[in-house]
């Protein structure tokens, strides 16, 4: 419930906020009677009212039989999985794809209850694999980054 | 007789070798997609979109593709429910209820093969369903202005509130956020730039793509951290693989009903497959009354969801292709696919780009037809990849939305914009707040508002055109009693509730 509330607070900030960002928006010359700016002013002013009355009266969260109460370990593991794929985004181009998908894909499995041996052999197999597959066959270009020298 | 002649060519087209490859590929892929814990039909869908345009498929080969992935996937879901008790997804939460008993029983294989024949005949029926309608509705779809176009909008997302049930408001903020959201970028008609905090990178608004995966895929990846399992032991699927004659002939008037009932359902722009099976089930198990087994593996309680599930996918395509309107969270992506090649669906597109629609439309048939011709020989290596590990699941899952992401722009801050997407999306979804009003909200947000808009340029200003034409006084009519619907329920069920408390 307080969750809810301050969920609800915080993105009704963001609201208002983006509501003050939106306000100065007008077209230099128009020839349209509603310009660019009242489309997103009314989806922010129902979200806004939507989100007030959600904050008053929170309602129960459903919650599936399968599905446990977070705890602070799980909150950990999702901590440190958001920082993985943020290492990953970041390495991306400059260690290149092959690089950084082991450097991450290795810590994530073992964050998923792999052991290490086989962690490291599947994703390595998986991610040259991938790059043959996207790069190679598919033409989806991928950065190489580091192991730029060994090509040619 | 024109429509008969379009189908004919439009199975010309599907019928190609090249497009009949496509289907094969599209739904192998589907079903192995639909089969991993966690991805469903918006996962696989969306992560082959920038595939297909990578792989420079004509625009009729890639719908094909998508088409025969958003089946492949449905099929896929059905497997683990069946043989595992956990559905893929929502929708598929019916079929566990007398699926699973089944293959307990020892009938796994006939339950999946009947289960896979229910699903063609909810398909050939809507598919005959969407040959009758479709163009008749394309005609009368010329008849909507902007203002009509705007009303029919507000109607699709006040009716995915309404047929959400519960948390009709959660849905309603879900929505608005999408459609807060597809306005950031430049805007068409004054060149303004909105909300994009002065990085080049939102110019052009967030990217489909990006929003999808990282809603769902990113979200979805986090989520599974929470279950710590590895792999599952499913029941095996041993002896008789086909269902007989009698089987089949014993379920065959729940077919029929359920596959127009799911038809219905499905084109009803919101309800979709979840509602449709649902409804199904609960119409069957009602009709047959004490002589059902319902729950412990009666064959109707599993044909009935299936039938409906199959004639709801195909039905969910009727107001995509006719009106441009997708009605559920598929369709959706699907309707971002065609804007990447530059195709509008709308009424118009039945006129200019027949071959597309004919030929969409002819190769679910097709992707029907090859799902039950798969499904005998193939279960025992699909029931194979459900054991597979999390561990070696998730890494990959990763880095395939990671390429998918990056395929559309070469840019690295596609792919944190994902990651903080996924983050928004995995508190959302531990809030309670459904995911893809969100996305139908997103796709809808730029139509209404360019509709909006035009309609106001028309009137100069008077907004009394939102309610000027018979179409859309309808409209706003259906559109308020969809508002008042929820209201109602829960109204009634707390004066039920008090009841309860005054009798005791």
């Amino acid at each position: 419930m307080i969750l809810q509330r301050v969920f609800a607070l915080t993105l009704l900030a963001a609201c208002a906020a983006l509501a003050v960002m939106a306000w100065p928006y007008q077209a230099a010359f128009s020839y349209e009677p509603v310009g660019p700016r009242a489309f997103p002013l009314l989806m922010l002013g129902l979200m806004g009212a939507g989100l007030l009355y959600l904050a008053i009266r929170p309602t129960a969260i459903v919650r599936k039989d399968d599905e446990p109460e977070l705890d602070r370990d799980t909150l950990r593991k999702v901590g440190l999985c958001v920082l993985l794929l943020l290492v990953f985004a970041s390495t991306f181009e400059s260690l290149g794809f092959i690089v950084s998908s082991i450097l991450i894909g290795v810590p994530m499995a073992r964050l998923y209850g792999g052991r290490w041996l086989p962690s490291v052999m599947i994703i390595s197999l998986m991610s040259i694999g991938l790059y043959w597959l996207f790069d190679r066959v598919m033409e989806v270009p991928l950065p190489l980054g580091l192991l730029t020298v060994l090509e040619n | 007789m024109d429509t008969l002649g379009y189908l004919g060519q439009g199975f010309g087209v599907a019928l190609s070798p090249y497009n009949l490859v496509t289907a094969l590929c599209g739904t192998l892929i589907g079903t192995v997609v639909g089969l991993l814990p966690g991805l469903g039909p918006i996962n696989g869908v969306a992560l082959l979109i920038p595939i297909a345009f990578a792989l420079g498929l004509p625009p009729e080969s890639a719908l094909i593709l998508l088409a025969a992935v958003y089946l492949g996937c449905e099929y896929g879901g059905r497997i683990s429910s069946i043989l595992l008790n956990i559905p893929g997804e929502a929708s598929t939460v019916m079929t566990t209820l007398d699926g699973y008993p089944m293959a307990r029983k020892g009938l796994a294989g006939v339950a999946l093969s009947l289960s896979a024949w229910s699903s063609f005949i909810g398909a050939l029926i809507a598919t005959c369903g969407m040959v009758l309608f479709a163009p008749l509705l394309a005609k009368w779809a010329i008849a909507f202005g902007p203002a009509e176009y705007f009303v029919l909008m507000v109607f699709a997302i006040v009716c995915l509130g309404g047929m959400a049930g519960d948390k009709p408001l959660k849905t309603f903020i879900a929505a608005l956020i999408g459609l807060f959201l597809s306005g950031v970028g430049i805007d068409a008609n004054s060149g303004v730039y909105r909300f994009t905090g002065d990085s080049v990178h939102l110019a052009d608004g967030i990217q489909f793509v990006v929003l999808v995966l990282g809603l769902f895929s990113i979200s979805e990846i986090l989520l599974l951290l929470e279950k710590t399992h590895h792999g599952h032991q499913a029941v095996k699927a041993t002896g008789r693989m086909m269902f007989n004659l009698k089987e089949a002939a014993s379920v065959f008037v729940v077919n029929i009903r359920c596959g127009v009932l799911g038809f219905i359902m499905g084109v009803l722009p919101g309800a979709g497959a979840t509602l449709a099976s649902a409804v199904a089930y609960m119409t069957e198990k009602r009709m047959a009354g004490a002589s059902g087994t319902f729950g412990q593996g009666d064959k109707r309680g599993l044909a009935a969801p299936e039938t409906a599930i199959g004639a709801s996918c195909c039905g969910a395509l009727v107001p995509m292709l006719t009106l441009g309107v997708p009605g559920s969270g598929t369709t959706a992506v699907m309707i971002g696919a065609l804007t990447l090649y530059n195709i509008t669906p709308g009424p118009l597109l039945f006129q200019q780009q027949p071959d597309i629609v004919w030929g969409l439309i002819a190769s679910l048939f097709i992707a029907n037809v090859m799902l039950l011709i798969l499904n005998i020989p193939m279960v025992r290596i699909f029931t194979r990849i459900l054991s597979i590990p999390n561990w070696t699941l998730v890494p990959v899952i990763a880095i395939i939305t990671a390429i998918g992401v990056y395929a559309v722009h070469a840019t690295t801050f596609d792919l944190f914009l994902m990651i903080a997407i996924g983050i928004f999306g995995y508190i959302l979804r531990k809030l309670d707040f459904p995911l893809s009003p969100l996305l139908l909200g997103f796709i809808l947000g730029g139509l209404m508002e360019q509709n909006l808009r035009r309609a106001l340029s028309i009137s100069n200003g008077g907004l009394e055109i939102l309610w000027s034409s018979p179409i859309s006084l309808t409209v706003w009519a259906l559109t308020i009693v969809m508002l008042t619907l929820p209201v109602v329920r829960i109204w009634r069920k707390r004066s039920l509730q008090r009841r309860a408390l005054a009798d005791v």
